[in-house]
């Protein structure tokens, strides 16, 4: 599964655009946890408290924040979706 | 300095007769609106609605906030406020840098500019004095040769120079202040305003002087407590690890393309896909950037400085690379080329204009060729090309051939080749790098910003992006921000009277601006008198454009952005709710369509 990081999250992973050995149909939550385990030091920033998606990232299926999906977190990844995940972002 | 006396110092300038006198602002209207914009906006009222932008009868006010030179975080501000040549509506602009604070430091408050001078000239600055002093030697000169003439003359140390350029001289409609080179009153064409009364510069010399006020325990407090929520690494403002203190505004690039907010070829698409990557944040901070400059009193520095190293701008070195002319001049141009959006920002810094406009000036002018709208003798203007984007800019400034059509701006530009819709512009000002299809907020805040197609007035982007934790909003979702644009637009039209930087918001609300301001004032002013005090700046000027013929129907967004759904990203198929949105603003502000009732405006005490 090919995942983007953008903006001070690409800093820590060292480059945009990483394949992450994830099972096909894993959800949101899932990758977000697999991602703060590979790397510790976004752990903080992609996980709140209680193990969930944090507030302080976008992750994005498709160009939509999971946090605005039907099933939330719990959004199944499909092949071919477009992963994208952000720090808070504005400025203008 | 005794920031208990804001408003005090305001100095009044005819050019006409070279009479100068200070006068106080009346304390009414400082307890009313503030400083800056409010206060600006309450002078320009003066002048009558209905004056003529380029006239001599206009005013043009350069209008410093209560905190504007005190050591308070992002507070290096100040405001021009003037009518608009571009809009007919009123306008404010706000500039960083370091000569808000230098006017401050020389013993003034504002200056409330009218009349016209027969010849050019320039205001010197210093110690509590005023000279108006011939400018005919830099009339005609770009704003970096401006600013190093002055240097010249008075040295660098403790100098600023905000100066128009060329574009400002001829009257071209998104003519722009620039002061030390790059730090612009950007929008609105105030830099055509100082054109039409031969005023080229203005030229401050003063070193830092600290406020009195500082001493106290109560102000250390409160200031250490807004600096605290700047530093602090949850907020992208957070010195070398925030998003917007690394990478600058440009952080946005990848964000907008990703959901589909991001206008490319005049907003025929919202999403420049891969090519995104080649104009954004990240690739500025890894192939050009080589400084982070700052304003006065600002640990973020979000200003990016570079260099160009390869192509025909090689060797190039300016700042600043900003979200808004990447994408005005990039994406919106189908332009992908970083080092030739370098090259055009500079050219706006020295030329004096407003990259935005600009931008949205020559995305139209593309439409337009690749329709075959133009005249047989007319060249147009591909897509991307950027050597005769560079070309045209000069050519605008100068209003040489077709350039003088441009520089009447996208709207007028476009109202006069026939086809209108193409100019994507509220109010005869054109919309700013967030697309109305992907962000609804923005494009409600576009539709009733009150100085035209603007992002700042109501910067709800903030929470459509997921910045300000527990103001989180669907982007996509068009219920609820009618109330949301309302706040954004209130809170900001304080903050911009007081007068902090926009990007204070990502790490201070309310609370903080009245505790700060509490201290300033010698009073006490609540978070509430914090919104109440920014829905009545809102609503001066809503009443000042009412007065100026903006009434029922005004509030509007370009079709495009209405009936043509978006194309690209998150927000594929959608488009802007205008009307529906539209509905719920109108009544949690209390108006009549785009009008404030009488009833409102007395229970606001206006004006």
């Amino acid at each position: 599964m090919l995942v983007n990081f953008h903006a001070t999250l690409r800093a820590i992973v060292g480059e945009k655009t990483v394949d992450l050995a994830i099972p096909e149909g894993s959800c949101a939550i899932e990758l977000a946890r697999h991602v703060a385990e590979r790397w510790p030091a976004l752990a903080d920033q992609l996980l709140d408290d209680e193990g969930e998606i944090s507030g302080r990232v976008q992750l994005m299926i498709g160009g939509r924040n999971v946090r605005w999906l039907p099933d939330g977190s719990a959004t199944r990844i499909a092949a071919g979706d477009v992963i994208d995940i952000f720090p808070p972002t504005a400025g203008g | 300095m005794e920031l208990k006396t804001f408003g005090k110092s305001m100095c009044h300038i005819n050019l006409s007769t070279g009479q100068m006198d200070m006068r106080p602002a009346p304390e009414e209207w400082v307890r009313k609106y503030v400083g800056a914009r409010g206060l600006g906006v309450r002078y320009v009222l003066e002048a009558g609605p209905t004056v003529e932008p380029l006239s001599s009868e206009n005013l043009l006010c350069f209008v410093n906030g209560p905190l504007t030179g005190s050591e308070t975080s992002m507070s290096g501000r100040w405001a021009c406020v003037t009518k608009s040549p571009l809009t007919q509506t009123v306008t404010d602009s706000h500039q960083g840098g370091w000569t808000g604070a230098r006017l401050r430091w020389a013993g003034f408050d504002g200056l409330i500019i009218e009349g016209k001078s027969d010849s050019p000239v320039y205001l010197f600055i210093e110690d509590g004095q005023i000279e108006l002093r011939d400018a005919t030697e830099v009339w005609g000169k770009g704003i970096h040769e401006t600013v190093a003439f002055f240097r010249d003359r008075y040295g660098k140390k403790n100098l600023s120079v905000n100066a128009i350029g060329p574009a400002g001289e001829t009257l071209c409609r998104y003519a722009a202040w620039v002061n030390e080179d790059d730090r612009a009153f950007g929008r609105g064409g105030t830099g055509a305003v100082g054109g039409a009364k031969n005023l080229k510069a203005i030229v401050i010399r003063a070193g830092i002087q600290k406020s009195r006020d500082l001493d106290s325990d109560a102000w250390k407090k409160v200031r250490r407590n807004a600096l605290d929520g700047i530093r602090d690494e949850r907020n992208i403002t957070s010195p070398k690890k925030g998003g917007l203190s690394v990478y600058g505004t440009n952080v946005l690039m990848n964000a907008t393309n990703t959901i589909g907010a991001l206008g490319v070829r005049n907003s025929q698409r919202t999403s420049f896909g891969d090519r995104a990557e080649a104009i954004s944040g990240e690739y500025v901070e890894q192939n050009i950037l080589v400084a982070d400059p700052t304003c006065h009193a600002c640990p973020v520095a979000c200003k990016k400085e570079v260099e160009v190293t390869e192509g025909p701008w090689k060797g190039l070195h300016m700042e600043s690379v900003e979200y808004e002319p990447a994408w005005s001049l990039g994406a919106n141009c189908d332009n992908d080329d970083i080092n030739s959006i370098a090259k055009m920002i500079d050219q706006c810094n020295d030329l004096g204009m407003d990259p935005i406009e600009l931008g949205n000036a020559l995305s139209m002018y593309m439409e337009a060729t690749e329709e075959g709208w133009l005249d047989d003798e007319d060249a147009g203007l591909a897509w991307g090309d950027t050597q005769s984007m560079v070309d045209l800019i000069e050519a605008i400034a100068r209003r040489d051939g077709v350039g003088d059509l441009l520089a009447e701006g996208p709207a007028r530009a476009a109202e006069t080749l026939g086809h209108p819709e193409i100019a994507m512009a509220c109010k005869g000002q054109a919309v700013a790098a967030y697309d109305p299809r992907g962000l609804k907020g923005m494009g409600l805040g576009y539709a009733t910003s009150n100085r035209g197609g603007c992002h700042l007035r109501a910067y709800v982007a903030a929470a459509e992006l997921g910045v300000l934790q527990g103001v989180e909003a669907d982007p996509l979702a068009w219920k609820g921000k009618g109330e949301l644009v309302k706040i954004f637009q209130d809170l900001h039209a304080f903050s911009d009277s007081l007068d902090l930087c926009k990007f204070s918001a990502f790490a201070e609300g309310a609370e903080q601006y009245a505790e700060q301001y509490s201290v300033a004032r010698g009073e006490a002013f609540s978070a509430d008198d914090v919104m109440a005090t920014g829905e009545r700046i809102y609503n001066l000027e809503r009443y000042y454009n009412n007065l100026a013929g903006f009434v029922e129907g005004s509030d509007k967004l370009p079709a495009r952005y209405t009936e043509e759904a978006s194309t690209d990203g998150g927000s594929k198929g959608h488009v802007s709710e205008l009307t529906e949105m539209l509905g719920e603003y109108y009544q949690v502000r209390g108006w009549k369509d785009a009008v404030v009732p009488e009833d409102k405006l007395r229970e606001l005490q206006i004006p």
